[in-house]
């Protein structure tokens, strides 16, 4: 079993939590992360092993680096918990995290997924009082038959419902979720989800671009045909709209699928793009410590067999400083600031230009890069042709 | 060993009629190699000749063998390749024989590429003993298959040895028939040295290794010798025989089979088909009967990458150690940069080697569309060869143009005959003949432009007659033939490389279809890349390949970071094998385009 090392290695600026929560009401059809229905029976077991998990190796990260900046429960649907599942790995956090101090807890940025089906007025009240400070809605769509026809649980209103407690219950920084793309959308049904979420007014906004993954419903329905996505035309001008309008209402664009209000930024995410380690705790969750990633088992049966003595950790490829270089450049480049040549030489002893002298000039050439003294980023043209410079970017 | 003791001889037979299997057979029964060291096909032992299940290189092994009357003899196998493409390879090879062992498959009968290599054998006058292979098969029919071989080359088949190299039936009256059958060689030990090199390989070690067949003299180590047709004179430091690794033991005499090496580093010194004689006491004369070689199938070969010049330009040297039809010259193209005019055999010729380039020496490598060499005769009366299309002179300094014309002999079962006909006419095939082998079964001649065959004519001809359509061809005559270049243009540029010479009748055709085909095969771009297809100014079929319209993963989170590198690697290895010329960038598969239309 691969396990960081306990000791050396500088301690990091900050570092972030990361919290699996795999269940789900039901499996939405476009989705391919490690989440599963009709699994009630092992939610209780489940938020025991992760809270062993957590007792374990979240007190040797804050043992080695101090509390967390950043704690972030995602999933599957972390709102499907019951309440007093719930309240339990809150509990756990906060003891194992912040040592039981609410004071501690004040600046550390804490997000919790929800789906806007699964929630209720306690359940924002008890996330409040547990540390929780942010929240991330999945609404998708305002389109009722379309969130049906993709395997959302939820209705519009049902989000408006939602919004409106959590709000209620205390909560100011709440991020919503937008998907372009769907089946059967056009340009005007997404300008109408914009225009409903902007009128929410949340303080940050995520929008994706849907991607028909393997292995889901959307994948099998595309292979017999019966997947009627709108057409690159339409979807480029969806991702045109979405890239001009959410600026326009006071939305900077800081990644290329995230928009927030000045200082609404997510911290959490943000990590994951600025080469900040994180823990990962729960199934298939994954970790990024001392310059190595690790992974989760996925299956929540693999999971509560090793969580007991770590062995559902693994190791996945060996970091090699290409590697490494490659993460950085091309996670780097998602964000607006780009990448920050001091940081790179700083981190890998090299300069940007030794490395990737090549490839920053054949991107500029394209119109996809834009460089200054100090950083390298993503032209708006680059941004939509993001692929292209990130694979420019592996050595 | 005596001259008498010894069989020298070979093995004839279509591709999958079992002349592997019947070779390693031998082996084993010989004890020449014990069962644990015989691994299958020991022969066939590239890995490209084992997926292929055929033979590209021509080895050798001597077998001992005690014959019936209880002396020891020396039978050494002489294995040939065994495909159309390889005809001139099986010709060094037959010559270095007495005799030939015929592998006819009992269930499928005489194809027409064993008519080839059997009358190739005869021109050599070889002694032949038909084997029936496979007799285990439920389908055999080794009386029919007798009559066959009586009938359509006219061998007599008394003699004939029924076996299954399977199950093992018959090895030991093989090995009694080449013994009883077979003559042994002829020739002068105390004559001048002549010893024919048939086939060489490059060792590491010991440098250019010959395969040589003793005709007069013999060779011993320390001795100095000469190539009669390079001059190149050397020491021996090794000679001996293959076992079938080479084994060194210091004497090769009058008659036999073996090699020689003497620190020959270069490969240019060894000429397969040259003499080696004494350097102090040379034989006066040459030894006869080779052909030269002829490539009959051009391409260019490119890397990918540029900086790869140096390394493709080794690795075709050193591939032509082995290979004595493979040549090539530099050459440019405005699209690919540096890269080789090579010339083939054939079709397979040229894909083996392409293939073992890019796996034995990691190159990338675009291959260009074949072409066959053009005769274009200018109008001010001078003639230039042709064999890149993009070379082809301007329309106005052409008087005419010949193409090369094969006669093809195609074999099939009288069923398939009409399509057969169907699809050589509209390859522009002149129909020549046809005979019946047997009550089912015939053999149709046609006068046909070879330009015809390396497209897709035998892929055709094998689709249409479920398989059971053999073919060969050799080269008959240079014809004069209406013949237009097509040019390829994208995003305005033409693309030299992608240019290709055709039938004016059929060019409009060819023209659209390639155009079509390119635009199945070039991936999106940022923008739209127009494909013309075009002869000299008039521009004969248009395509779009429209622009990719974004390309950005939409999210990438903690848990998704490895996933996403890996998809980016896989789109960044996509692009590898991708050449941009100008600023559109195409795959390798694009310039083989020509030969994907259906």
């Amino acid at each position: 079993m691969a396990s960081p090392s306990k000791g050396g290695g500088a301690i990091p600026k900050r570092w972030g939590v990361y919290v699996h929560i795999p269940f789900c009401r039901q499996k939405c059809f476009y989705c391919d992360f490690a989440s599963f229905a009709g699994r009630e029976r092992d939610e209780a077991p489940y938020i025991r092993a992760l809270c062993g998990e957590l007792r374990r190796e979240g007190a040797l990260y804050r043992s080695r680096w101090g509390a967390p900046a950043t704690v972030y429960i995602g999933g599957g649907t972390p709102s499907v918990l019951p309440l007093h599942l719930m309240e339990e790995l809150l509990v756990n956090l906060r003891e194992v995290l912040f040592m039981g101090d609410p004071s501690a807890m004040e600046a550390v940025e804490f997000t919790i997924e929800c789906n806007p089906g699964t929630v209720s007025e306690a359940g924002f009240r008890l996330m409040r009082q547990g540390g929780v400070n942010r929240l991330s809605f999945g609404v998708q769509t305002f389109d009722d038959a379309l969130l049906e026809s993709i395997g959302r649980i939820h209705t519009a209103r049902d989000a408006r419902q939602g919004i409106e407690w959590a709000r209620a219950a205390g909560f100011r920084n709440i991020s919503m979720d937008l998907i372009y793309g769907l089946p059967t959308q056009t340009l005007a049904g997404f300008r109408r989800d914009m225009e409903q979420m902007l009128a929410l007014v949340p303080a940050h906004i995520s929008v994706y671009g849907l991607q028909v993954e393997s292995g889901t419903v959307f994948a099998r329905w595309q292979e017999g045909g019966k997947l009627l996505l709108p057409d690159e035309a339409e979807c480029e001008a969806m991702y045109d709209l979405m890239a001009s309008r959410l600026p326009a209402k006071g939305y900077e664009r800081y990644e290329i699928s995230n928009f927030a209000k000045a200082g609404c930024e997510s911290r959490h995410n943000l990590s994951y793009w600025q080469d900040v380690p994180y823990l990962g705790l729960g199934a298939a969750a994954h970790s990024y410590l001392d310059g190595q990633r690790y992974g989760n088992a996925e299956q929540i049966e693999a999971y509560l067999d090793g969580a007991a003595d770590g062995s559902a950790r693994r190791e996945e490829e060996p970091a090699t400083r290409e590697i490494q270089m490659e993460e950085f450049a091309f996670l780097a480049l998602r964000t607006s600031q780009g990448i920050e040549k001091e940081r790179f030489q700083k981190k890998f002893g090299a300069t940007l230009d030794a490395v990737y002298a090549e490839a920053i000039h054949a991107m500029k050439k394209k119109g996809l890069l834009h460089e200054s003294k100090t950083h390298v980023t993503l032209t708006p043209r680059g941004m939509k042709y993001g692929n292209l410079v990130f694979a420019a970017f592996l050595l | 060993m005596a001259k008498k003791n010894i069989r020298n001889f070979s093995i004839i037979a279509h591709i999958d009629h079992g002349k592997s299997t019947i070779a390693d057979r031998l082996i084993e029964y010989t004890g020449t190699l014990s069962e644990r060291e015989m691994e299958a096909q020991v022969l066939d032992n590239m890995e490209l000749e084992r997926e292929r299940g055929i033979t590209i290189k021509a080895q050798t092994v001597r077998l001992d063998y005690k014959g019936k009357d209880g002396q020891m003899y020396e039978l050494n196998l002489i294995d040939t390749p065994g495909h159309v493409d390889f005809t001139y390879e099986v010709s060094r090879s037959l010559a270095a024989c007495e005799g030939a062992l015929l592998v006819v498959d009992a269930a499928q009968g005489v194809e027409a590429q064993t008519l080839a290599n059997v009358y190739m054998a005869m021109e050599h006058n070889l002694e032949i003993v038909p084997v029936i292979n496979k007799i285990d098969l439920p389908s055999a029919d080794p009386e029919r298959v007798k009559h066959e071989i009586e009938e359509t080359i006219g061998l007599d088949t008394s003699i004939a040895v029924l076996a299954s190299a399977k199950t093992g039936i018959g090895i030991e009256a093989i090995l009694d028939s080449i013994v009883d059958y077979i003559p042994a060689p002829e020739g002068d030990e105390h004559a001048p040295l002549k010893a024919l090199i048939f086939d060489s390989f490059f060792d590491s070690y010991k440098g250019v290794i010959a395969h040589v067949r003793i005709v007069d003299g013999y060779i011993e180590t320390g001795m100095k010798l000469k190539m009669m047709a390079t001059g190149k004179v050397f020491e021996v430091t090794d000679v001996g025989c293959f076992k079938p690794q080479p084994k060194d033991i210091g004497h090769l005499g009058v008659g036999e089979v073996g090699f020689v090496a003497g620190s020959l580093k270069d490969v240019r010194d060894v000429r397969v088909g040259d003499t080696i004689t004494l350097a102090e006491n040379p034989a006066a004369e040459a030894l006869p009967g080779y052909r030269g070689v002829n490539p009959m199938v051009y391409c260019g070969l490119y890397p990918v990458e540029s900086a790869d010049y140096d390394n493709l330009k080794d690795a075709l040297e050193k591939m032509q150690v082995n290979d004595a039809a493979l040549v090539f010259e530099p050459e440019t193209s405005v699209a690919l940069g540096f890269g080789f005019r090579c010339g083939f055999l054939g079709l397979l010729h040229m894909d083996v080697i392409q293939e073992r380039l890019e796996r034995e020496y990691n190159l990338k490598l675009i291959t260009t569309a074949p072409s066959v060499i053009y005769h274009v005769y200018k109008t001010d009366g001078t003639m230039v060869e042709v064999s890149n299309p993009a070379e082809l002179p301007p329309k106005t300094r052409i008087d005419h143009i010949e193409e090369p014309y094969v006669k093809a002999t195609v074999i099939v079962p009288s069923d398939f005959v009409g399509a057969v006909m169907e699809i050589s006419q509209e390859k522009r095939g002149e129909f020549k003949g046809m005979d019946y082998i047997d009550t089912n079964r015939v053999l149709l001649t046609y006068h046909i432009p070879l330009n015809e065959i390396i497209f897709d004519y035998f892929d055709r001809l094998k689709s249409a007659t479920r398989g059971y359509a053999s073919l060969d061809y050799e080269l008959a005559s240079y014809q004069t033939s209406r013949l237009v270049k097509v040019d390829i243009l994208l995003n305005g540029e033409p693309v030299d490389a992608l240019s290709t010479i055709v039938h004016s009748d059929r060019a409009q055709a060819r023209g659209r279809q390639l155009a079509a085909k390119l635009k199945e095969l070039i991936p999106q771009q940022m923008f739209e890349i127009p494909i013309q297809a075009a002869i000299g100014s008039k521009v004969i079929a248009r395509e779009n390949v429209r622009a990719r319209r974004k390309d950005v993963l939409a999210k990438c989170y903690g848990g998704d970071i490895s996933r996403k590198r890996k998809l980016l690697e896989k789109q960044k290895e996509g692009k590898k094998r991708m050449k941009a010329v100008g600023s559109v960038e195409i795959p390798q598969e694009a310039f083989m385009a020509i030969l994907k239309i259906d």
